[in-house]
């Protein structure tokens, strides 16, 4: 569906985002329309996190993800399979899983009983010899299965559009940074494992707040965060200023906001200026013995890269999730002025249990529903929501000028548009991205001719 | 048997086989473990080979299924009102 949204004058999609300008209306954040014609222009289209494979590690297990607005079920098939279905029974469209995670031979609807294999197959349907008289072709009354699923070292992702471009090369430039996201911290790929269940909990704005502001607004910290060092809720406790990223031995590189805008990724990621991972530093003095693990494991690592010269370590992947290596950060849209965000905890796999559980506690604490810093940034979307959807404030546009035309691009980053640290270029590099998925009618118009190249910088 | 039959409650209630014959009591399969021998409405008899433990659903495999006995150790699904008794 495109709507005529992308078609009228001076109302239409471009009308109310001018990026040359760094102008944009508070209308796309409240309009209904537009968020309707968002389901299905990009989060219908978008690749999307669904979980992680750990989080269904034997057969039968399943977890319920989301994408956009509809329930999805991530499951282990009997064969050790990994699917992604919708959660609705092809019947009358009751949920054929009300369960967040489990184990399951089958999923039967609790409406009229049918039930699907864990393959997503229809295998039962009630008087099927008396009343059907075995006339339904059971084969094509399978669970609605995503067009395209990838594991990419252990994060599953998924899209209902068969025309979408290969997963990593959807990625482009940032499929390095992902794949060490899910790194352990001594440098194994697919290192990580992901607790049951999820954070979930629903905040009163658009999910474009949260989602185009991520990894992409270093401005807010200074002001917004400004309080949380004195809660000292870092792993250190109250040494070193009580820092809420603990203590970081100094490595030498120059930090900017990095983006692709053809393909909406972005984050604040640094080039380094030699080879290899800085010196570990004892910073976990509230938790005894983290500190010797992970001083380890950063032995392993610096071994590993000690001539590689490391890519940029958390980013936002459009549209609506922000990896990071022990927090994975999604905002589900669930409503024009409603987001339900969900927060995942990666942890090293092979770690003792105390130090699992120190880093997840220290992730929570840092940014889960109760978190210091997520607390910050709700009360910032949450009020700007509810101030955007007012008729006379419709009438005065954000400003999105911050480092317009200052935009470069470095042979050291190759495919990467950079911009000063503090700017809001990554914000502007997902708004065009936004308009362009808004706009087009298929794949086919919104993937580069030449995808940036996916190699590592 | 038509499904509505009004004597088939009753024909259960005096079936010493007869755990689930009616909807009402459907709960019942929820248990059965794997290995038990279900008796079905269509006069086959299956043993379970497993139990999603949703209350409606069986995976079975026939043992003697006389109106079609090639069908004899074949797998199947058996729904909560086709399962009239249980060994």
């Amino acid at each position: 569906m495109v709507s005529l949204l992308n078609s009228r004058g001076s109302n239409s999609l471009r009308g109310l985002v001018d990026l040359d300008a760094g102008l944009v209306s508070r209308e796309i954040y409240v309009n209904e329309d537009i968020y309707n014609q968002e389901l299905e222009q990009v989060f219908a289209r978008a690749w999307l996190f669904i979980g992680h494979e750990s989080q269904v590690p034997k057969v039968g297990d399943f977890v319920v993800s989301r994408m956009g607005e509809e329930e999805v079920i991530l499951v282990r098939d009997r064969k050790g399979e990994l699917h992604v279905f919708l959660n609705t029974c092809r019947h009358r469209g009751m949920k054929v899983c009300r369960y967040d995670d489990g184990n399951t031979l089958v999923f039967t609807c609790p409406f009229h009983g049918w039930s699907y294999d864990t393959d997503g197959r229809l295998v039962g349907v009630p008087y099927f010899e008396q009343a059907w008289k075995d006339n339904l072709d059971k084969s094509q009354w399978g669970l609605p299965e995503v067009a395209k699923m990838c594991n990419y070292y252990g994060s599953i992702w998924a899209t209902w559009d068969k025309g979408a471009p290969e997963f990593e090369d959807y990625l482009g430039a940032y499929a390095p940074g992902v794949r060490q996201c899910f790194q352990s911290s001594d440098g194994e790929d697919n290192g990580v494992e992901v607790f049951n269940p999820a954070n979930k909990w629903n905040i009163p704005c658009n999910w474009k707040f949260p989602g185009f502001s991520f990894d992409g607004d270093r401005a807010h910290g200074a002001m917004t965060h400004r309080s949380i060092n004195v809660a000292a809720i870092g792993p250190q406790g109250e040494a070193n200023g009580g820092s809420r990223s603990g203590i970081r031995t100094p490595f030498p590189q120059t930090p900017y906001e990095m983006s692709i805008p053809e393909l909406g990724h972005g984050g604040h990621n640094s080039i380094y200026d030699q080879p290899g991972i800085a010196e570990y530093a004892d910073t976990w003095f509230t938790e005894p013995g983290v500190d010797d693990y992970y001083r380890e494991t950063a032995k392993k690592k610096a071994e590993k890269y000690k001539d590689t010269y490391v890519v940029g370590e958390t980013a936002l992947i459009w549209p609506n999730v922000n990896i990071q290596p022990h927090r994975i950060l999604i905002w589900h849209p669930a409503g024009v002025g409603m987001t339900e965000s969900w927060r995942q905890y990666p942890v090293d796999r092979n770690a003792p249990q105390f130090v699992k559980d120190a880093q997840r506690h220290y992730m929570m604490r840092y940014g889960g529903p109760c978190g210091l810093t997520e607390s910050d940034d709700m009360e910032n979307w949450n009020y700007a929501s509810a101030a955007s959807f007012g008729h006379i404030a419709q009438r005065y546009p954000y400003n999105f000028q911050m480092g317009v035309g200052n935009a470069f691009q470095l042979d050291t980053a190759p495919g990467m548009t950079l911009n000063h640290q503090v700017a809001e270029e990554n914000q502007r590099s997902r708004l065009r991205r936004w308009l362009e998925f808004m706009e087009a009618g298929s794949w086919e118009d919104i993937f580069p001719v030449n995808p940036t190249p996916n190699t590592k910088r | 048997m038509a499904d509505n039959d009004p004597n088939e409650e009753r024909k259960a209630e005096v079936d010493p086989f007869a755990l689930t014959s009616s909807v009402n009591d459907s709960i019942l399969i929820r248990d059965l473990p794997v290995g038990a021998i279900v008796h079905l409405r269509n006069g086959a008899t299956a043993e379970v080979t497993g139990n999603p433990r949703d209350g409606g659903w069986l995976f079975v495999t026939y043992t003697k299924f006389p109106d079609d006995p090639s069908r004899v150790g074949t797998e199947d699904m058996a729904y909560c009102i086709d399962v009239v008794g249980a060994i």
